[in-house]
């Protein structure tokens, strides 16, 4: 196995200079906005996907670094030079996962606390944007509103959630409420947050193009504002989300019997370490998905995210 | 039309939009205090289909003008009116280029210049005619479905110029639009401008601090003099129209009036910093 992961780092150097020179003319960065003649430019949605062959020279860079790192981590355990009980090299997660995977952890099935834990996190992201980003946009533009809850939420935001958890227990119980509150709290403070700083943000100077054009305030609201305050959204709505999905741990420690996050804990206290690596490395790659996902929505949605015009 | 002879005396009584005895003072650093007196009695009036610059420093206060025009600023003494009727607020009869383009990114620039019509509700078939009208005319009509990013500086600037009119407003404010664009592209902006102003015989309203601007655009020249702004002189600019820039530089008139308009410039900066005057911090951007 490490054959091959040392194969694509020594291959590195003389892959990656070649594809120096074609970096000035990133079909992705306008730096010469003057020249308005390319008529057939593709759509900025597909920029990333169409013309250029996946591993790029910055992907590339990275992939050589993870297949590094992997394989130090691999002969630490092949060549003990670390004890596999304190850090299970790649190869004992993989068995793990395989063992997992055959006949689950705890009788429930490996996927399922993936599920599990997904369908926690997406739920409470969903109400979190819902009633968020409206609350924020409101703050972003009347200060008697923005008066009233930012005290609240100045407070509640910094504060480690898990400081919550016995609170929570007794207002919601043990049940699904609690694991949903946890999460959702921690993400709706920071999109609220970020949704008010998106609507501060918006250009001054096209509301009034808007208001010379005969643009009523509620058309300015949802035909200026509301585009003109998305492309902050969005990054906001990535960062909440990142935050909430770390909340999960919290959550899934309130007497959780499945989940990827009480299934990290739980295998913990029967030193299970590769477990507990797993849980983590499906943590890891969970949470990068939903970012990429909202990435690629936004790409979709906000092409004229920064764009000056 | 192109025998039309500017005539330099006000129509008062035909008067399309009007300034009476305007004064603005501006809030001190802090909030508090007088603050300094920005315009001071300010009068002056447009005629319907008049193209009128108004010149000064900057800081003068001319862009206050335009902003207590197009509704954004309220006058602390004195009258705003159009047709007689007083401006309280931004409206879609009175059109505004300002000096940056401020398209909306995430419109095309079709949709741009069809803003205000599908805000209005426009009929769908009056508005693509208009909007394919009006891109015509400003030379963008094969950049219609462009994002306006993809556009150079002046092309965005002709893109909005596009949505202002495309409204038929009574009048056109304009912000120096031409302020932030290279000196070639500057040209042929104002070149089109007029091209298009003579079709429509809007009433313009054009704000700048460019002399050579000013006269090859103008009927007539409001000169404004600095802290407090006031109309220092009215200056009426008696070339035949269409104007090109070359035949402008070879009349006679047009040295004597440039250096009239130069001297009364200086004259309104002179006036504005008194001796004893403290030193000033910033002029506020107006």
């Amino acid at each position: 196995m490490s054959l091959e992961s040392l194969s694509v780092v020594s291959a590195l150097p003389e892959q990656a200079a070649p594809d120096r020179p074609d970096r000035p003319d990133r079909p992705d960065r306008p730096d010469r906005p003057d020249r308005p003649d390319r008529p057939d430019r593709p759509r900025p949605s597909g920029r990333y996907f169409v013309g250029r062959a996946w591993p790029g020279p910055r992907a590339r860079i990275s992939l050589a670094a993870v297949a590094l790192v992997l394989t130090l981590w691999q002969l630490s355990g092949s060549l003990r030079w670390i004890d596999p009980l304190l850090l299970p090299p790649p190869s004992d997660i993989w068995v793990a996962a395989q063992e997992l995977l055959q006949s689950g952890y705890r009788q429930t099935p490996l996927w399922q606390h993936v599920a599990i834990s997904a369908g926690r996190a997406v739920a409470a992201f969903a109400v979190a944007i819902v009633v968020g980003v409206p609350l924020g946009l409101g703050m972003g533009r009347w200060p008697t509103l923005a008066a009233v809850f930012d005290p609240f939420v100045q407070f509640l935001r910094p504060l480690p959630k898990i400081a919550l958890i016995p609170l929570v227990i007794v207002w919601f119980g043990i049940g699904e409420g609690a694991k949903f509150f946890l999460i959702f709290i921690s993400s709706f403070l920071s999109i609220v947050v970020g949704a008010a700083a998106a609507a501060q943000g918006v250009s001054q100077a096209r509301i009034r193009a808007a208001q010379t054009l005969g643009a009523s305030p509620r058309q300015v609201f949802s035909h200026v504002l509301l585009p003109d305050a998305l492309p902050g959204i969005f990054t906001s709505v990535r960062l909440s989300v990142g935050i909430g999905w770390t909340s999960l741990i919290a959550a899934e420690m309130v007497a959780a019997n499945a989940g990827l996050g009480w299934m990290v804990i739980n295998a913990g206290t029967y030193l299970r370490t590769d477990v507990v690596l797993l849980g983590i490395v499906l943590l890891g790659l969970t949470g990068y998905l939903f970012d990429a996902l909202l990435l690629l929505a936004q790409r979709r949605l906000v092409p004229w995210a920064g764009r000056d015009a | 039309m192109s025998t039309h002879v500017p005539h330099p005396t006000v129509r008062h009584e035909a008067a399309r939009i009007s300034l009476q005895g305007v004064s603005k003072r501006f809030a001190g650093p802090s909030g508090q205090g007088a603050g300094h007196l920005v315009l001071d009695q300010v009068s002056l009036s447009l005629a319907a289909g008049e193209f009128v610059c108004l010149l000064g420093p900057s800081g003068c206060g001319k862009s206050t003008v335009l902003n207590l025009l197009s509704g954004f600023e309220r006058a602390d003494q004195g009258l705003v009116q159009l047709d007689g009727r007083p401006i309280t607020g931004p409206g879609a009869e009175r059109g505004m280029v300002f000096q940056q383009p401020t398209l909306f990114p995430w419109l095309s620039v079709a949709d741009n210049v069809a803003f205000g019509p599908r805000m209005a509700g426009w009929p769908r078939d009056r508005l693509q005619a208009e909007t394919r009208r009006l891109l015509a005319q400003v030379g963008l009509a094969d950049f219609g479905e462009h994002f306006p990013w993809q556009l150079s500086g002046g092309m965005r600037q002709r893109a909005a110029l596009a949505r202002a009119w495309i409204l038929q407003p009574e009048i056109l404010l304009m912000d120096e639009p031409f302020g932030a664009l290279d000196a070639q592209t500057r040209l042929a902006m104002q070149e089109l401008l007029t091209r298009i102003w003579q079709q429509e015989r809007t009433t313009v309203l054009f704000v700048t601090h460019d002399v050579d601007e000013a006269l090859f655009l103008a009927d007539r020249v409001l000169i404004m003099s600095t802290r407090p702004g006031r109309i220092e002189e009215d200056l009426a600019v008696p070339f035949e129209r269409p104007r090109t820039f070359e035949d402008l530089v070879a009349e006679p008139d047009y040295g004597r009036l440039k250096r009239r308009i130069l001297k009364a410039l200086r004259h309104g900066e002179a006036g504005a910093a008194p001796l004893q005057s403290p030193p000033q911090p910033l002029p506020r951007a107006a």
